[in-house]
């Protein structure tokens, strides 16, 4: 008795194992009710259990409040006054580095040094200027006038160590000399740093000895502990007196400059011998004044205002007249030396640019931490607040500081005062910075908080006063910008337009910058995020004629926003719409550069456009969206011959798309049987064009379920052909398999067993043709494994079982595909070629399983196949053989309770296969 | 074979009224015997004409005959033995006795150029005409006694200043007679030794930029010679308060720290005076002002404007 394949009955079968089915009163994933919902949570709130992220009761919160907040003001006293210094500390450090790196080290442009201080000198007194006047002057390089600065801090150190501390006073003096000289006016902040650099750590060890010597007698004796906030009454007189020394032997420094740096680097000393160090700072401003050179004076205050912060308490005042002094300098800096047109001389414009930090710290530490009240005052002070008496009259403000200032206020600040600082802004125009910058920054800061801001419309119509004035296009388009969320967020659509016209006018005139483009990138990205629908930006002024201007990296990513956003928002219908957006497409294809990009960098364009093709919706107009889907075929060629590998591309979506469009119009039924044969001949046209061929595999397989669902039997016979063949050069093509792309091809190939059972074969060549050719497939191919193999051979013994049967489990809807039950109904070669062709494989399959090495998956595989047989086939000698040995191979490969050879053994049970 | 006095201050600093104390400490290889350790305290102003405004014949005389303030001697031990190693012999000498008439005021301890107030002691262990006694000398300072002294703050005596091109003595350069300028502004003239000179100034104007602007601290001594008056000046110290041409109409303080080894109080004493004085010095930036920058700081040049005002120093608690 020869194998033979089991009848099945498919009705009786699903009925058999089916569940019984209730029809339920709610989905399960639609909300709860929120009765349900309290019930739930009243619930959770008798439970011990207490959620760390929910609020818990009053009571518990407020106590626990209380914890926290003595904690604090027990702590705050002494150990924040440390952490403040230290993050005073960190900020300078990181400050200086900035410096330096902002204005770095030239190798070539030489120094002038006193000699004094690149020869060692140990002769004379402490003050030793007359020496000072002789000294020649040497040229060095930058590069060995730091190492000498390095050297001498050296030696500052270890003559301190050696306890010569003379030495290293008259050593800092050197270094503090040094900083009078700013005629290499680049080289300065870097002198600066280092110079500091050594005047701080003269500061520390003065003071660490200043705090011993309070702490411990000479004889070595403990006198007491100072604490962190000691007052002077606690200091005893020998250190008062040694700090005495040092304030004496520092103010006998001849030069102004030295003896204010030096002073500055032992002001903490103050606290030795007052309660109120703080009180010198005013006088330390004052002295500062003395120093005309712009930049030295400036650094010097620089330096003053660091050196406050070291101080426990300082009030505003010295900073407010530190502030305006530097102001009046930077006046006669601007005003002084410019030439009548207003615009600076070379030279003042870089000492401007060199002062500019100077500017940013003192701003920093003025508006760090301050309240409204303070700040009005503040500003007030320095001659910018809203004093009502003077009314911005004669408000005397340098545009440099402005800026400064505006980038430090707090921003609920500038919100509520916009006005006025706007009209600040427009009083403020000079040759310190321009003025354009600051109706930026303030435009930028506003914008962090628009719903805040108070008087919208008086501040967009003054800006749009000042765009208005502006000729050039670069300060339109900053100002522009800066305001544009503004604008935007309450919706002043005329505004809007004005300025997009006033963009539209000015580029006109002059050729656009890489800066200018970078800002109308910003603007047409905002608009873009902005608006909900595409309409509403097509619908705005000159938005196409600008999009127009941009080029290069800037018009892909509109591009690219653009058509993000409308795809975003479902299916893009309106003609005109499509229409702009497949330029907009055609032109961010047009402008990768293929051959330059990584892979990265044109996915996202590809994919962008890919759900372009795929939103656009036609309706029932089903022949324009085919011409638009051939329109998008002859535009974007190129992307598919990319190796374009995970996502979709336009190809393939377009192949996709036709075939929805053919299913659409086989379900809607009249006169469709042109129209669909058109979208199957256009899939047949764009398939090959796809370059990974299990891509094209796929896509036919895809084709060829619509071409069987209208009923196309001779578009399924090609296509199946066509699959084939692609499957036949997988090898060829595609080189080596990654272990997805070979998961995916054999899951296809099922897929394609599935097809099959629907597809009418043909006498002339037999019911297992098309097997048979997928068999010698994945026998010529080296990378299918044993387990891929064995799942295609019970895929194919599974549709040859399903072929024999005389109903099929199911069939094209169409009624014009005939199924191969009826088709061969009674024809016994037909029959027998599908058995004998079975019956082969049932003898391999033990084999194949044997070849697995990994003994898991080939106990799973044994139970697979076992499955397959015994449900495929009848009892018979040759099946039980496969059988018996099938599940010994499981038995011996998988633990004994393994589930799965549970089920198989009870499974053959049930079939009658006994063991 | 060592002896050293080691007084009970750091800072060697004492008043009148307060008892000199300290150790007397010798280091001896074997013991000696003594006859008596003899404690000796000697003050006194010396003076000493040099140059300035002293004639030749003045100067001939050269060291005149110091003036006595205190001199006294203490056997603080009678005879006996010092053993051997490290001994600490301690003392305590009253200056100033109520009891006793004294030659002269206790002056501060000052070191000028023609006047030198120094108070000196000295310790002798006498050992008979065979051994060289054992002798030490050093220097104490002796600081005014406070009852006698005003409290602090002395009421701050200000004076105003005018510089312009119309108030200076000596001739200007041309461009600065026409040009002009006008700076001013007020100092102190009664300051305490412990506190800094206080004031401020302000650069009203100038047609030529300024160079610097210079406070001098000068000190004045005088030494009665006969008939005849003997004067010195000396520069003591120079303090810039303006480096090159700075914003007109800005305050800009003075502030100055006394030297403190070069100053005293000012003393007007019978033969002699040490009076102080400070001038506000302004350079102007010129072609010659460049050339002559190693000149004598003193002198007047026509580049340079200045005043001087008178300063007394007063010792204060």
């Amino acid at each position: 008795m020869g194998v033979e394949f089991r009848r099945r009955d498919y009705g009786a079968e699903e009925r058999a194992c089916s569940l019984p089915r209730r029809r339920a009163d709610t989905h399960p994933l639609s909300a709860h009710s929120p009765s349900a919902l309290r019930v739930k949570e009243s619930g959770c709130r008798n439970d011990d259990f207490v959620d760390p992220l929910r609020a818990t009761d009053g009571i518990m919160e407020e106590s626990s409040n209380n914890i926290l907040h003595e904690d604090i003001s027990s702590e705050a006293t002494a150990p924040s006054d440390i952490s403040a210094q230290l993050r005073v500390r960190k900020d300078w450090s990181s400050f200086k580095r900035i410096l330096m790196q902002r204005f770095p080290v030239s190798k070539t442009t030489p120094v002038s040094l006193v000699s004094a201080v690149l020869v060692k000198g140990t002769k004379g007194e402490l003050d030793d200027s007359k020496n000072f006047d002789e000294e020649d002057v040497k040229v060095v390089s930058q590069q060995e006038c730091l190492s000498k600065l390095q050297e001498l801090k050296d030696e500052i150190n270890q003559s301190w160590l050696r306890d010569d501390r003379v030495t290293s006073l008259r050593l800092s003096i050197k270094v503090a000399r040094l900083l009078m000289d700013a005629s290499v006016i680049q080289f300065y902040p870097t002198l600066f740093v280092l110079a500091t650099d050594i005047m701080d750590m003269l500061g520390d060890l003065v003071w660490a000895r200043i705090k011993q010597k309070a702490e411990i007698t000479e004889e070595g004796g403990f006198i007491c502990s100072l604490p962190d906030n000691f007052k002077a009454g606690d200091v005893c007189f020998d250190a008062k007196e040694t700090c005495n020394n040092w304030l004496s032997k520092v103010g006998s420094v001849r030069e102004l400059l030295p003896r204010i740096y030096l002073e500055l680097a032992i002001l903490p000393c103050w606290r030795f011998l007052h309660n109120h160090p703080e009180n010198n700072l005013q006088r330390l401003v004052m002295m500062v004044r003395g120093i005309a050179d712009p930049l030295a004076s400036a650094y010097c205050r620089l330096y003053l205002v660091q050196c406050a912060q070291r101080l426990p308490q300082y009030d505003t005042g010295f900073l407010i007249t530190c502030t305006n002094d530097l102001k009046l300098l930077l006046m006669r800096l601007t005003q002084g030396r410019g030439t009548m047109d207003g615009n600076l001389s070379g030279n003042s414009k870089l000492v401007l640019t060199l002062i500019e930090p100077t500017i940013e710290y003192i701003m920093r530490c003025l508006l760090k931490d301050r309240k409204q009240m303070e700040i009005s005052s503040i500003l007030v002070a320095l001659g910018m607040g809203r004093d009502p008496s003077t009314l911005f009259k004669n408000c005397s403000c340098i545009s440099i500081f402005l800026h400064y200032i505006l980038k430090e206020l707090p921003i609920g600040y500038t919100c509520f005062n916009a006005m006025e600082i706007l009209h600040l802004i427009e009083c403020t125009d000079d040759s310190s910075f321009d003025q354009c910058l600051n109706f930026k920054l303030l435009g930028h800061r506003l914008c962090e908080r628009v719903p805040e801001l108070s008087s919208v419309h008086l501040l967009v119509d003054k800006i749009s006063q000042v765009l208005s004035c502006y000729d050039k296009l670069d300060a339109y388009l900053m100002v522009a910008d800066a305001y544009l969320d503004i604008i935007l967020e309450n919706q002043l659509g005329t505004c809007l337009n004005v300025i997009l016209g006033g963009i539209f006018d000015r580029q006109m005139e002059e050729k656009i910058g890489e800066n200018e483009l970078m800002i109308l990138q910003s603007i047409l990205l905002k608009l873009v995020a902005h608006f909900a629908n595409i309409e509403d930006i097509l619908a705005l002024n000159h938005f196409l004629d600008i999009l127009d201007m941009l080029h290069g990296s800037s018009r892909n990513s509109v591009n690219m926003q653009l058509l993000s956003m409308a795809t975003r928002q479902g299916h893009i219908q309106d003609p005109t719409v499509i229409e702009v957006l497949l330029e907009v497409a055609q032109a961010l294809y047009d402008g990768l550069d293929f051959s330059n990009m990584r892979k990265d960098d044109y996915q996202h364009p590809a994919r962008v456009i890919s759900r372009f093709v795929y939103m656009v919706e036609y309706g029932t107009e089903v022949e324009l969206h085919l011409r638009f889907l051939a329109q998008c075929r002859g535009a974007f060629v190129c992307i598919s011959e990319l190796q374009v590998s995970r996502p979709l591309s336009v190809q393939e979506m377009l192949v996709h798309s036709s075939n929805k469009l053919a299913v659409r119009a086989l379900r809607h039924g009249n006169n469709s049987v042109s129209f669909v044969k058109s979208c199957l001949a256009f899939n047949e046209v764009t398939v090959p064009a796809i370059p990974s061929v299990i891509r094209q595999f796929k896509l036919y397989l895809e084709t060829a379920e619509v071409a069987i669902l209208g009923g196309f039997i001779s578009h399924v016979d090609e296509l199946i052909d066509a699959a084939i063949n692609c499957l036949q050069s997988v090898d060829s093509v595609d080189g080596v398999q990654t272990t997805e792309d070979v998961e995916g091809i054999i899951s296809l190939i099922c897929k394609l067993c599935g097809i099959l059972v629907m597809v009418p074969g043909s006498l002339d060549q037999g019911g297992a043709c098309i097997p048979k050719r997928v068999l010698s497939f994945l026998d010529s191919q080296p990378w299918v494994l044993p387990r891929m193999k064995i799942k295609v051979l019970c895929m194919v013994v599974f549709l040859s079982a399903a072929l024999s049967q005389n109903q099929f489990l199911y069939h094209a809807i169409s009624g014009k595909v005939i199924g191969n039950y009826q088709l061969f109904y009674g024809v016994r070669s037909y029959h027998q070629e599908l058995l004998s062709f079975s019956g082969g494989i049932l003898q391999d399959i033990v084999n194949i399983v044997m070849q697995e090495p990994s003994m898991a998956v080939r106990g799973k595989m044994a139970l697979e196949a076992c499955n397959c047989v015994a449900s495929s086939f009848k009892m018979s000698d040759e099946t039980l053989e496969a059988c018996s040995k099938l599940v010994e191979i499981a038995k011996s490969c998988s633990p004994a309770g393994d589930k799965f050879l549970q089920s198989t053994l009870k499974f053959l049970d049930a079939h009658q296969i006994l063991l | 074979m060592s002896i050293e006095i080691k007084l009970s201050r750091f800072n060697r600093t004492y008043r009148p009224d307060e008892p000199l104390e300290g150790k007397i400490i010798t280091k001896l290889n074997s013991a000696i015997s003594h006859q008596f350790i003899r404690l000796t305290v000697n003050g006194a102003v010396n003076l000493q004409v040099r140059g300035g405004s002293a004639g030749v014949i003045e100067s001939l005389y050269g060291v005149i005959k110091p003036i006595p303030i205190v001199k006294k001697a203490v056997d603080i031990r009678s005879s006996g033995k010092i053993g051997s190693g490290t001994t600490e012999i301690p003392f305590s000498v009253i200056l100033k006795d109520p009891k006793e008439e004294n030659l002269e005021k206790f002056y501060e301890t000052f070191h000028g150029g023609n006047v030198s107030i120094q108070y000196l002691i000295t310790v002798d262990v006498v050992r008979g005409y065979l051994h060289k006694p054992l002798s030490t000398t050093m220097e104490f300072i002796v600081e005014s006694e406070k009852d006698n002294l005003p409290q602090k703050p002395v009421s701050p005596e200000m004076v105003i200043f005018y510089i312009t091109q119309d108030t200076q003595r000596h001739t200007l350069l041309s461009e600065l007679k026409s040009g002009g300028f006008r700076v001013t502004g007020k100092v102190c003239t009664q300051c305490s030794l412990l506190d800094p000179i206080g004031g401020e100034l302000t650069v009203e104007a100038s047609a030529v930029p300024i160079q610097s602007i210079d406070i001098h601290l000068i000190r004045v001594e005088s030494i009665l010679i006969g008939e005849k008056i003997a004067t010195e000046s000396t520069l003591i110290q120079t303090t810039q308060i303006a480096d090159g041409d700075v914003c007109h109409g800005m305050t800009l303080p003075i502030y100055i720290i006394l030297p403190r080894l070069l100053t005293c109080p000012t003393i007007f004493a019978g033969p002699f005076s040490v009076e102080f004085k400070v001038s506000i010095v302004i350079t102007f930036s010129s072609v010659l002002s460049k050339k002559h920058s190693k000149a004598d700081p003193k002198a007047t040049k026509p580049w340079m404007a200045m005043e001087s005002v008178p300063l007394e120093l007063v010792r204060t608690i």
